[in-house]
């Protein structure tokens, strides 16, 4: 079974536009996983990740509705057919479309 | 010579002939491993032996990944040889072929660096770095052997260099080492470290084209291709930040290259994740594009002033063609703080570069059609190495190179770090010089974080930069950026217990006149200066200001006395004294200073300029602009005498910028530039 990331709309222009990612592999962890979507869409990655390798602060992954920074961070386990979310914080970064998604986007990437 | 005993080693096999001398497998005993036994060419000089044998076991001591260890280095009955780690795999000179994919070059350039890196900073300098030097181990790790075997060559003169070129042909092994000597050995002289830099931009070069980048039927004409000679073009498909790395390793001039192994390493591994998806024809950069629709774009022409306006949650575009109207676009970068702002108009090109920070990190971006579209990159191309382990947070400074290197740029960032790209911003390298330097550990953060936030550029002399730190002080380089001196002598601290300290000032802003670049003014937390010396010594020169605390500074366009301050009241009330928001201009280098106010909001407005939030453009009459954290930017024509409010409304303003459009980039001072002369004195210590 595969897993899916829900893409935030400030990245989607990484995704090739797409809300979501279905990775088809069966990673073992969330490391495992991230690294599986970056492979297919590395613009994320820096987006996402420092250059040490560690989500970046305002940025929160989650598996199902767990933060993983409560359930071992980077080692969490992945079971099949879950739904990773990457959500900035509350801190900033969600964009209108995020908030309504029939809202037209302003901004455009090519 | 099988079976020979040399004592706990028995030899099994023989591996090869190299230059030097034999090599075998041999069995030790005592440890039950096999190594590899090398011994050295007979019929050496005592000297020469002697000299071999010290660099031996100088080499003996690297321990690294990316080297081949020497175990010992041994003599029977006059006979010398050297144990080492037995390495299971292929030189790297059997695998290029036709040239190898360009994520290998990159990899194994890194960590060959890497090793070059690691030997150099213990005094151990290879000499006779060549594709045949280096094995690949099937687990993918690049092992540097012989390490110290060559240093014979470095003390020859130029005699001896010929009868050595002249042995080397006549053995027929002239591809094998003298196709990567510098040219600088082969002038006779002695050569450094960066000899090993020019060796392994040769063997990068030959990983990628499949051949030498210098080639000759006969020593003269070998000798004279790298001496004068330009390497053939790299085949289309090495990326351009990977070609650039090579072509500055290959640099004629050592002076020219890599300073230290680490920088190349750092670049390497920079353009290895910097080339992550291969670039679309056809764009700018080779860099995806952001294009901004649903905002109405400036329409810009020749001789147009232009406002870059960098505020907390976008950048803001102004142009203007008399400086009276002014057309208005953004925001870009919706949400993200641009606390950056640059225009390049060098070469011809009219480029605008922006950083970018929010929740997604730190990105410089840039445009070459006023904003329309700006580059993207997938991968953030200013990076710290992994060792460091430190994290980007801001880009607080772009700065182009001199007009006389137009592929040349600086950032400033947060953690306090310079970063310099010499292919027009695509690919950039961590300035080690100054990241390494032994006062780095005791900077201490301001209130805006640790950061270097002002770069300027001596433009008479190519070798000279000033930097300016949080708290860390003023550092000025004399060598293009490999060793660095604090420059901070006079200059007073207030959260110290030490009022004068070598280092550690909290530095807010300098600024330098380009006909001038000797001379300095600063802006400090707490106190105005001035140094007549290349930052040697500063003196105070806060003659009738309100208060010395402020952060911005301008330089006058044309007159090299005349300076623009914004003073705040203080640390604590950090907004305009008496809630009147003035300039302060000097036109005596600090002599005396005038206010002024007219046009500017002169009650209730507790205002604050912050360190990138004032400038100048290049007219005559010159034109002085402001931000403000409340959203309002000013602007004078005449030299500060009246202001107007050009707009207002704007979220926190952070930085502006303001640039003539196919102007030349730098003012012509009306001046003589005169040559400075470097200072005398250097009392901060020298790092390799």
């Amino acid at each position: 079974m595969p897993v899916a990331f829900l893409i935030p709309g400030a990245l989607r222009s990484f995704a090739g536009g797409q809300r979501q990612v279905v990775i088809e592999a069966t990673p073992a962890t969330v490391a495992d996983a991230l690294a599986e979507l970056w492979t297919r869409h590395p613009g994320i990655r820096d987006r996402v990740a420092t250059e040490q390798g560690q989500i970046r602060e305002h940025i929160n992954v989650f598996v199902g509705n767990e933060n993983i920074r409560d359930t071992g961070g980077l080692q969490t386990p992945v079971e099949d057919g879950a739904e990773i979310s990457i959500i900035p914080a509350i801190s900033g970064g969600l964009t209108k479309e995020d908030y309504s998604p029939r809202l037209p986007a302003s901004i455009i990437e090519k | 010579m099988i079976d020979r005993v040399l004592g706990r080693y028995v030899i099994v096999s023989k591996l090869g002939e190299g230059g030097m001398g034999a090599v075998y497998r041999a069995r030790d005993q005592v440890l039950q491993r096999d190594v590899a036994l090398k011994f050295l060419a007979q019929g050496l000089a005592q000297d020469a032996q002697r000299l071999l044998l010290a660099e031996a076991r100088a080499a003996s001591a690297l321990s690294h990944p990316n080297i081949c260890t020497v175990h010992e280095v041994g003599e029977v009955d006059g006979e010398f040889y050297i144990v080492m780690e037995l390495i299971d795999g292929k030189p790297l000179s059997a695998l290029i072929g036709s040239g190898l994919a360009y994520q290998a070059i990159m990899r194994y350039g890194a960590q060959i660096a890497g090793a070059l890196a690691h030997a150099h900073g213990r005094n151990v300098i290879h000499r006779d770095l060549k594709s045949a030097n280096v094995i690949v181990t099937p687990e993918g790790l690049a092992k540097v052997l012989d390490f110290g075997l060559a240093r014979r060559l470095a003390g020859l003169g130029k005699d001896e260099v010929t009868r050595t070129l002249e042995h080397l042909e006549s053995h027929g092994s002239l591809s094998g080492t003298l196709s990567y000597m510098p040219p600088e050995v082969l002038c006779g002289q002695p050569g450094d470290h960066r000899g090993d830099l020019w060796a392994l931009g040769v063997m990068l070069y030959e990983a990628a084209a499949g051949h030498l980048p210098f080639r000759g039927q006969t020593v003269f004409e070998l000798s004279d291709a790298i001496l004068h000679g330009a390497p053939p073009p790299l085949p289309a498909r090495i990326p351009p930040g990977l070609a650039s790395v090579i072509q500055r390793c290959l640099a004629k001039e050592p002076a020219q290259r890599y300073q230290r192994a680490g920088e190349l390493q750092a670049a390497l591994e920079a353009v290895q994740s910097a080339v992550f998806t291969p670039a679309p024809a056809g764009e700018p950069h080779g860099l995806r594009t952001t294009v901004h629709r649903g905002i109405k774009h400036l329409q810009v022409r020749d001789g147009d002033t232009l406002l870059l306006v960098g505020t907390m949650k976008g950048v803001f575009l102004l142009r203007s063609q008399s400086r009276e109207r002014w057309d208005v676009a953004g925001p870009y970068f919706h949400g993200q703080a641009a606390y950056a702002m640059a225009y390049d108009g060098r070469a011809g090109r009219h480029r605008l570069w922006a950083s970018n920070v929010g929740v997604w990190g730190a990105f410089l971006r840039c445009s070459d059609d006023y904003g329309r579209t700006w580059t993207n990159p997938p991968d953030a191309p200013i990076r710290f190495p992994a060792e460091s382990g430190a994290t980007l947070k801001n880009i607080w400074q772009v700065c182009p190179g001199r007009t006389s290197e137009p592929e040349v740029m600086y950032c400033g960032v947060e953690p306090a770090a310079l970063y310099e790209s010499r292919d027009d911003g695509e690919t950039w390298s961590l300035v080690r010089g100054l990241f390494d330097h032994p006062h780095r550990p005791r900077w201490a953060p301001g209130a805006g974080g640790l950061t270097l936030h002002t770069i300027l550029l001596d433009p008479q002399n190519s070798e000279r930069m000033y930097v300016a730190i949080s708290a860390g002080g003023v550092y000025a380089t004399e060598d293009g950026g490999r060793t660095w001196q604090a420059r901070n002598r006079g200059v007073r601290v207030v959260h110290t217990p030490e009022k004068y300290p070598e280092f550690g000032q909290c530095v807010h802003k300098i600024a330098m006149h380009p006909a001038r670049p000797e001379r300095l003014f600063l802006q400090n937390h707490w106190g105005l200066y001035r140094s007549d010396n290349c930052g040697e010594c500063w003196q105070d020169i806060a003659n009738g200001v309100p208060s010395d605390f402020g952060f911005a500074m301008a330089m006058h366009p044309h007159n090299p006395d005349c300076v623009y301050i914004v003073p705040i009241e203080s640390d604590e009330f950090r907004c305009a004294p008496e809630g009147s928001l003035r300039v302060y201009r000097t036109r005596n280098a600090g002599e005396s200073w005038e206010a002024l106010a007219r046009g500017l909001p002169q009650k209730g407005a507790y205002e604050t300029v912050l360190r990138d939030a004032l400038t100048v453009d290049s007219l005559s009459p010159a034109g002085v602009y402001l931000g403000t954290r409340s959203g309002q930017l000013f602007g004078s024509a005449d030299e500060g005498k009246t202001w107007k409010k050009l707009l207002d409304g704007l979220p926190p303003i952070v930085c502006v910028k303001a640039a003539v459009v196919g102007a030349r980039p730098a003012s012509r001072p009306p001046r003589t530039a005169r040559r400075s002369s470097p200072p005398k004195k250097n009392k901060a210590p020298r790092k390799r």
